[in-house]
């Protein structure tokens, strides 16, 4: 057996269709303690209905938000995975598959650029990228539907030889320009270093990480508890509408890189969609979450 | 929590209180698209009536997919979309209607604010995803217009009950939360960061 094209579309349909209907669950545990600490009224009420809403996508099997976002697909592939695919075409198939037999159908949020027309397909969709994995023997694929709400206030500047205090100035207000409007409480991604594109690619994939968990070194982690906390103090609560808790968890990924150090912010509103899937060689999925 | 039945008077609207939650009943018309506000717009522009009327209505920026079936449309889901793409749109709408209820989720400007407060509306902040507890309300679809439009762009009018509960967060007086908040976060801004430089190890 082998890892094959059909496993990798199933995979791809499968993680689409349950990022949409289901809110991870470290992303449920730190709402309910956001409402425990609130002292905002409206904000807890807030935070409540979140968990509602949560509860009863799940229940219902429903979507937890009407606009289901471009399908974004991260395929780590392990050194030792027996595979003979073609990966890419294959997501491809099964977000097509996905759009034409998913209950209830999706809106059309693929955009041209260029024309602003809205459809299920587009050049270049989905957006999958790569990576290795050493020594694992599957292919992890995790699924990250994106949108406008939270996408459109990702933001990125160039520095040269910054300070700690220039990097966490703009990370706050970058924070401060999103204001109400990213559907707080939101993890925040942040990327220090590296080149232009991978530094906006760690920051993605800082937001993909548990929350709770922090950055194994503790400058590294200060810096998001610094950071997390400085947010929150700007009181823009959930739905922007006041409150406590404007970010659920703030992650920081950095590299070394040379004098020029981007830094790279990017958000993921509070329904905190992601879903991870591994594909073995006899063409198990597991659902990871 | 008070339920505000629709169509509103404005005595009723100049009631509701900045961060107040409430729920609506009644009409609303719902559309989430750039095109449909452009196309209202061209309305005024001609004189023409727009197919559903929003003289003093509740005009949401809700998406909602909807498809007809042999008994007329049907909505699946709904759920509130960013109203501040459409803050250069919105005060001529607001003024020429004298909207009573506009929403949707992130807010409006300061623009849009005083066009309320010049006829007596409000701004009601929507749960975003919240397609689950939002598209419950629903009890019946009265009309779908311009359906030319891809299912989120329409225009779309539907009898809602207790759709909420939803956050007073431009009051009929133009006071606005999200004015508030950001001013309130700027103002806090140099003690924020004076706090994290104490934090922060020496460099």
């Amino acid at each position: 057996m082998t890892i094959r094209d059909q496993h990798i579309t199933q995979a791809a349909k499968d993680l689409y269709s349950w990022a949409l209907r289901r809110v991870p669950d470290d992303t449920k545990a730190a709402l309910a303690r956001a409402r425990e600490a609130e002292t905002n009224e409206t904000a807890r009420k807030t935070l409540n209905m979140m968990l509602h809403s949560a509860s009863a996508a799940e229940t219902a099997d429903r979507y937890v938000c009407s606009d289901a976002g471009i399908p974004v697909f991260f395929v780590r592939i392990g050194s030792q995975a027996d595979w003979t695919a073609n990966i890419k075409s294959a997501i491809r198939a099964g977000f097509d598959e996905l759009v034409e037999t998913i209950d209830p159908p999706l809106l059309k949020h693929v955009t041209n650029p260029l024309t602003l027309e809205r459809g299920y397909h587009g050049k270049d969709m989905p957006i999958v990228t790569f990576d290795l994995i050493e020594d694992a023997d599957y292919i992890e694929i995790i699924c990250s539907p994106k949108a406008l709400g939270s996408g459109r206030w990702a933001a990125m500047e160039l520095f040269t030889f910054p300070t700690l205090e220039t990097i966490e100035t703009y990370i706050l207000d970058v924070a401060i320009k999103a204001g109400s409007q990213h559907c707080p409480p939101v993890v925040m991604g942040v990327g220090i270093g590296g080149t232009f594109d991978y530094c906006a690619k760690m920051a993605k994939e800082a937001t993909l990480r548990e929350i709770g968990q922090k950055h194994p070194e503790k400058m590294v982690a200060d810096m998001e508890q610094r950071l997390y906390e400085a947010v929150n103090a700007l009181g823009y609560g959930p739905m922007g509408t006041g409150g406590d808790t404007t970010v659920l968890g703030v992650h920081v990924n950095y590299a070394a890189g040379h004098g020029f150090t981007p830094v790279a912010v990017a958000f993921n509103c509070w329904i905190n969609r992601r879903s991870i899937a591994r594909i073995y060689g006899d063409g198990r999925i597991e659902r990871v979450e | 929590m008070r339920n505000i039945v629709l169509p509103a008077t404005r005595a009723a609207v100049a009631e509701l209180k900045l961060g107040e939650m409430v729920t609506v009943s009644g009409p609303i018309v719902v559309t989430a698209g750039i095109p449909t506000h452009h196309r209202i717009l061209d309305s005024i522009e001609q004189g023409q009536p727009t197919p559903i009327a929003l003289e003093e209505a509740a005009f949401f920026h809700l998406g909602s997919y909807s498809r007809e079936t042999e008994e007329g449309f049907e909505i699946l889901y709904m759920n509130p979309t960013t109203s501040t793409r459409f803050n250069p749109l919105m005060p001529r709408i607001i003024r020429h209607f004298g909207l009573r209820c506009v929403g949707g989720k992130g807010g409006l400007d300061d623009e849009c604010a005083r066009a309320l407060k010049d006829v007596g509306g409000v701004y009601l902040s929507f749960l975003g995803g919240g397609a689950p507890i939002i598209s419950s309300a629903i009890r019946r679809i009265r009309q779908v217009a311009w359906d030319d439009f891809i299912s989120h762009y329409r225009l779309v009018e539907l009898e809602v009950e207790a759709l909420g509960p939803l956050t007073v967060a431009i009051d009929a007086r133009g006071n606005s939360l999200y004015r508030n908040l950001d001013d309130a976060a700027q103002a806090r801004r140099a003690a924020i960061l004076d706090r994290m430089a104490q934090q922060r190890p020496g460099q």
